[in-house]
This record gives structure tokens, C-alpha cells and sequence, in this order.
């Protein structure tokens, strides 16, 4: 095992950029992930069983099936439809969002349905409506709840952004292997990036205690 | 009034309610005793249609809350419900609790809705506890709470499902209580509950009810004095 310092700062700069890429993956994946997963639970649990069998079938499809396949499905089938040509960006930033929307939506929700059924019918008596009911009473006590397996997935996303490098996005990961082709070097790329990944999987999880005490404070 | 005609519920083959009828008149207090799982509280959740009945009509002022057909919120708007567990939106202050129906379905002011949830507070006694949050409040407490939120909605009838059911013996009285000063106010109300004392005190009509069916139906005298039915008599005998 050698460890090549020299080279690591001749690779540098890619890595600071790819850190970029791949904070912008991550970041989009999990805003966009949030909010189409809070879409999908709420269609999920839709009481009109056409729209909850279409929203469960696509959980089923994206959680049943490889990132890695879907990455290359949207990358050189579904974006080229759209744009005309394959476009690691848009690829990498859907394919992250669509995916992990489907298990944040799993994640929303089981927090939904964890609030007592009571809370509900009080609402009800109260002449509330559903949306209403949603929104000031079930929503507000389901994010506490949701608050700490939401972190895990945030932190399975960051990780799973590597996978895009499949598809020549230029992040970190892409420039690991960038690295090791050109000097046939193996722990240097490697170790690197999985150093950088590591700090970002703690920093997102601690940012998501702190959310977590702050949320705890208020009750 | 309120109407319970030939109503019957199934919970997939278990028939908790048979042919229930049940007259409830405008300024009248019902209450409802018997013994656990006689379909007290079914009869109670079908009333508002937080469960839906199998069989039957229930008439509210001349409207059947049973037919989908009909606008099933507007005729929920005339009732309000105490709940066992109280039901108290624990995200949300005292005062907030009152004020958020009141505000988003009555659309009042914040300033309306406040005015009227602290003169609500006063009315149960917990004038000095707007700000805080449910946690902190004793069972008894908290049941006030919930009284005052369904009065917010200014509902015609209140309905209550054991109140006192899940209080500590001390604060219970203060609910009782409570619940005493709205039937001198001329609130109709329905109470499930096992306090006799209670239905003796302030009930017009006593309803008992065992196995799925009214068993026997009259005034506190009748029914406590002078109970003509062998199940009547046997359940009062352990309960009082």
C-alpha cells in the first residue's frame, strides 16, 4: 500500500470541483427527493384507490429495481427523449431525486401514520378539513417523527451519488478513477475520496441531530 | 333533536349494535350507562359518523347523518365531542388548540377567536393556562381543555364519550363540574359514562344499555329507584 501525497495535490483542484458536483447532487437530491417523496406518501394514502395503486407502483418500481440500472435507463433512454441527448447533470440530479424520493415517501409515510388516530377524529369533530388537518396537526407531529430516518436517507443519497460517475458526471468518485487510470495508482484515488464522502455522511449528520434537538426543544 | 332510528352496527360479523332507537330532545341531557362493551361509544361515533352505521337512520334536526347523499360536515357542525383521551392537539398551545377551528372553518379574526377562546378558558376555569402546551397540564386539565375546543365551534350538541374515564380520581369532579354548569346552560347533551352520581345529578332521561341493545330507558328515579329490567338492576347493584 503506498499513499501518494505529490499526487494528491496535482489532483486537487478536480477534487474540489468534483466535491462540488457532488454537493450539488446530493443537495438537489435531497430537496427535490423531500419534496416529490412528501407527494408520493400523500397519493400513497390517497383514499381514491386508482391514484394510490399508481403512487405504489412507483415506489415498488424504484425501490424494487438497481440505482444503478435507473441511472442508466434515465442517462441514455429517458433524458435523450427529452433533450435531444444524453446529459449527465439532468441524469444524475433525476435519478438521484426520483430514487430517493420513493424511500422518502416509505419514510413519510410511516411518521404519518404513526400520529394517533385520535388526532384526526378530533380534527374531524372540529369540522377541519382534511387539508387543513394535514397541515396544522398531522404534519407538524409526523416531521418530528420522520426527522431521524430522513437523516438516513439523506446520508444513503450523498453515498449513492457516487454511482453517477457511471455516467461520466464529473464528481468526486469520477475523478478517483480518473486518477487511477492515469497513474495506475489504487489507494491514493480511493482512500482520498472515501475520506471526503465520510466527512460529508458526519456532517449531514449532524446537522440532522441538531434539527432533531432543536424539534424536540419545542414540545 | 337528535333521532337514533333501528340502528344497527356490524364490526365485520360481531353485531355491536342492534335496533337502536333512541329520541334525544333540544335542551335535554342523555346519558348513557352499561357496561363495557355494550356499544355505548359506538352509538356515540355513529351519532357524528366518525363510524359509519350498518344499518338504520340518525336523524339530526330532521337530517339523516347516514346518507351519504346529504352534506355529512354541515351536519357534524352541530356536534362537538369530548373525548376519552382527550384528543388534544399536542403540537399546538391551549389557546391554539381553541382558536385553530374556530379560525380556518368559522374563518374568524385571530382577535375574535382569542377573545372567545379566553372567555371559553374562564368558562372551565383555566383562564391562567392559554399559553401552555398540553403536556403540562393535568388529565383533568386537559379535559377542560377539550371542552372548551368543541365549544369554540358553538356546537348545538355535545356529545361526550366517557370524559372522565382516563382522570386521576381527584381532578374528575372538575369536569363533572364543568359539565353540570353547560346542562344549567340549556346544552344538549348526550354523556357516555360510569359516573352515576353524575347521571343521577343531572341527566333528564337515562338510557342502559348492555349487549348491543337498549335495554332500559327513563328518568334518574325510574332507572336508579325503580329499574323494572333484571340486567338494570344487576349492573346498578355492582356499579353503585
Amino acid at each position: 500500500m503506498s499513499f501518494s501525497y505529490e499526487m494528491i495535490l496535482d489532483y486537487a483542484p478536480y477534487f474540489m470541483r468534483g466535491l462540488l458536483y457532488t454537493l450539488g447532487f446530493s443537495i438537489s437530491g435531497i430537496i427535490f427527493g423531500t419534496i416529490l417523496g412528501l407527494v408520493i406518501a400523500l397519493g400513497r394514502m390517497s383514499n381514491i384507490p386508482f391514484i394510490s395503486v399508481i403512487f405504489k407502483l412507483y415506489i415498488s418500481l424504484f425501490r424494487g429495481t438497481p440505482l444503478f440500472v435507473q441511472i442508466l435507463i434515465i442517462n441514455f433512454g429517458v433524458v435523450p427523449v427529452i433533450v435531444g441527448h444524453s446529459n449527465p447533470y439532468i441524469a444524475g440530479t433525476l435519478a438521484l431525486s426520483l430514487n430517493a424520493a420513493a424511500y422518502i415517501a416509505e419514510t413519510f409515510r410511516s411518521g404519518i401514520q404513526s400520529i394517533d388516530n385520535g388526532q384526526t377524529e378530533a380534527a374531524r369533530t372540529l369540522n377541519l378539513s382534511s387539508f387543513d388537518t394535514m397541515r396544522f396537526i398531522i404534519m407538524p407531529q409526523a416531521i418530528k417523527v420522520v426527522i431521524p430516518p430522513l437523516g438516513n436517507e439523506f446520508i444513503s443519497l450523498i453515498k449513492d451519488s457516487s454511482l453517477i460517475s457511471a455516467i461520466s458526471a464529473p464528481e468526486i468518485t469520477y475523478w478517483a478513477q480518473a486518477m487511477n487510470a492515469q497513474y495506475y495508482i489504487v489507494w491514493t484515488p480511493y482512500l482520498t475520496v472515501a475520506v471526503l464522502y465520510l466527512i460529508l455522511t458526519l456532517t449531514a449528520s449532524r446537522l440532522m441531530g441538531i434539527l432533531e434537538r432543536r424539534m424536540a426543544k419545542s414540545d | 333533536m337528535i333521532k337514533v332510528e333501528h340502528i344497527s352496527k356490524k364490526f365485520d360479523q360481531i353485531e355491536v349494535l342492534k335496533d337502536i332507537n333512541l329520541d334525544v330532545n333540544d335542551n335535554e341531557v342523555v346519558v348513557i350507562i352499561g357496561p363495557s362493551g355494550s356499544g355505548k361509544s359506538t352509538l356515540l361515533r355513529l351519532i357524528n359518523h366518525l363510524e359509519v352505521a350498518t344499518d338504520g337512520y340518525i336523524w339530526i334536526d330532521g337530517d339523516d347523518i347516514t346518507d351519504e347523499n346529504n352534506d355529512i360536515q354541515s351536519i357534524q357542525a352541530k356536534m362537538g365531542m369530548v373525548f376519552q383521551h382527550f384528543n388534544l392537539f399536542p403540537n399546538l398551545t391551549v389557546l391554539e388548540n381553541i382558536t385553530l377551528a374556530p379560525k380556518r372553518v368559522k374563518k374568524l379574526t385571530s382577535e375574535e377567536a382569542e377573545k372567545q377562546a379566553h372567555e371559553l378558558l374562564a368558562l372551565v376555569g383555566l383562564q391562567d393556562k392559554a399559553d401552555v402546551y398540553p403536556k403540562s397540564l393535568s388529565g383533568g386539565q386537559q379535559q377542560r381543555v377539550g371542552i372548551a375546543r368543541s365549544l369554540a365551534m358553538q356546537p348545538k350538541y355535545l356529545l361526550f364519550d366517557e370524559p372522565t374515564s382516563a382522570l386521576d380520581p381527584e381532578t374528575v369532579d372538575d369536569v363533572l363540574d364543568v359539565m353540570h354548569n353547560l346542562a344549567k346552560q340549556g346544552i344538549t347533551m348526550i354523556v357516555v359514562t360510569h359516573e352515576m352520581g353524575f347521571a343521577r345529578e343531572v341527566a333528564s332521561k337515562v338510557v342502559f344499555m348492555a349487549d348491543g341493545v337498549v335495554v332500559e330507558e327513563g328518568t334518574p328515579e325510574v332507572i336508579f329507584n325503580t329499574p323494572s329490567n333484571k340486567r338494570t338492576k344487576e349492573f346498578l347493584s355492582r356499579v353503585l
